[in-house]
Order: structure tokens, then sequence, then C-alpha cells
């Protein structure tokens, strides 16, 4: 599977937590979007089952901000 | 007449608790894509609703409406064991808590004259805890190729250690509510 596009992931982000694509950028960290711990897990799955890949909490850990989830999508995609 | 304080309480919990499973596997049931979890999950999710009225029903028939309350015993798993970030974490976290649901329930039905509405509510409730017990654990069998049969036993081992610390909090805090509960075990033993 290719990686896919940062756009992409960054919609599919946008969709899943149900806000608007403009409040998902690279630079925006992760805890401004999500401010409960249910979501972010159900965000986080939702996103292994669309592109195919597996988070572990060691990944989860070192991700702050949307572009850092965006690239970690990318990078195991 | 009303349930006893400590009974009351118990019993909400218990609610509240089947109520935050139902959600949490809700919203997991809708982010997944069709697959044999999916249709599990889904199952699971309505059980746990079911149970939850169950408990609703029942705590109304004995004449005590379930209590409000703002905390239930899953939030404090992710306090201890961390967030569950992948499928198999958040089925091996369900597995170890399935199995402390059994264990509190036969508890609960070894107290000594045990109201006959609670028996019969905990008796319909473990005949879904065995299904969903299986399905999970066979679940984690099938994951065994993806994420490694060491990696799946290491992460029951981490979440049954943060199940124990939280069950022992748990104990602690709830001490004197709990009471009912506790001297029943040690009559039994």
């Amino acid at each position: 599977m290719s990686a896919p596009a940062a756009e992409e992931v960054m919609a599919r982000i946008a969709e899943v937590l149900g806000i608007p694509d403009s409040r998902v950028r690279p630079e925006v960290p992760l805890a401004d979007l999500v401010g409960e711990s249910y979501p972010l897990v159900e965000m986080a799955i939702e996103l292994q089952d669309d592109y195919d890949v597996i988070f572990t909490q060691a990944d989860l850990s070192a991700v702050s901000t949307v572009g850092d989830l965006v690239e970690l999508v990318r990078s195991r995609a | 007449m009303p349930l006893p304080d400590d009974e009351h309480w118990v019993l909400s919990y218990y609610r509240m608790s089947e109520i935050n499973g139902s959600l949490f596997f809700g919203r997991l049931a809708r982010a997944l894509k069709p697959s044999p979890i999916q249709h599990d999950l889904t199952r699971h999710f309505a059980d746990e609703a079911q149970h939850a009225w169950y408990w609703t029903d029942c705590l109304e028939r004995l004449g005590s409406p379930p209590i409000k309350l703002s905390d239930a015993y899953q939030d404090q798993y992710l306090e201890a064991a961390g967030l569950p970030v992948n499928m198999m974490e958040i089925l091996a976290i369900t597995l170890v808590f399935e199995r402390r649901v059994i264990n509190q329930y036969a508890r609960h039905l070894a107290v000594p004259g045990v109201r006959p509405e609670v028996k019969e509510t905990i008796d319909r409730i473990m005949a879904d805890e065995r299904w969903h017990v299986q399905w999970v654990r066979d679940a984690l069998t099938g994951m065994e190729d993806r994420y490694g049969k060491d990696t799946i036993a290491e992460t029951l081992q981490r979440f049954k250690e943060a199940d124990r610390e939280v069950y022992a909090k748990t104990l602690a805090e709830h001490e004197e509510r709990l009471g009912f509960l506790l001297r029943s075990k040690e009559e039994s033993t």
C-alpha cells in the first residue's frame, strides 16, 4: 500500500472527529482537537483500520501534533 | 422498602459500568470497517446496553431508582494501564475486564440472602459474559500472526497487573459500601 497524501489523512481526521477540515492543520496540537481519552482511542482505531497499519503506545506517546500523526500514518502505510 | 444505601450504590455502580462499556464499544463498532470483529463487537455493545437496562429495571423493581454516578470502573483502567491504542490492546483490556466482571458478579451471588431480583439480573448477564470472554479470546488468538503471540501475552500481563491495582484501589476507596460483599467472602472462606 502506498503512503496516503497528507491532505487525505488530515481530511480523514477531521471527518472522524466531526470538525471542519480547516481546524486540522499540521502544527495544531492533537490535545486541542481531542479533549478526552475515548475520542483519541476511537480516532487511532479508525485510522489504523482505514490504512491497515498498527500503532503502539510508544508511537502515540511520540505524537503531539496533527502533523506528527499524519507522518506516523504515512510512514506505516 | 428502599434498598440499604450500600447495596443501592453498588447496583447503581454496576449499571454505570455497563453503560460506559456500551458507549465505548458502540463508538468502536461505529469506527470499524466490516469484519468478524465489527460483527462481534456490535453484539457486545448491544449486550452491554441491555445489561444497563437490566440493572435499571432491577433497581426500579426494588423501589430504588438508579443513583446518578459520575465515575465508573473502566475510567480508572486508562490511568493505570495507559490508553489502549490498537485493536489488539482493546481486546486484551476487554478480556481482562470481562473476567473481572464475572468474578465480581459471582462474588455478589455468594452474598447470603442475595435478593431474587439481583440474582435473576446477574444470572441473565452472566450468560452473555461467558460469550464475551469466548469471542474476545478467539479474536486475540486470530491476531497472533499480525501482532505476535509474545506481544499479545505481554499486553495481557500488563493489563492484568493494572486490573489488580485498580480493583484493590476500588475496594479501598469504597470499603464501607462494598463491606457486605467483602464480609460474605470472609464468611465463605
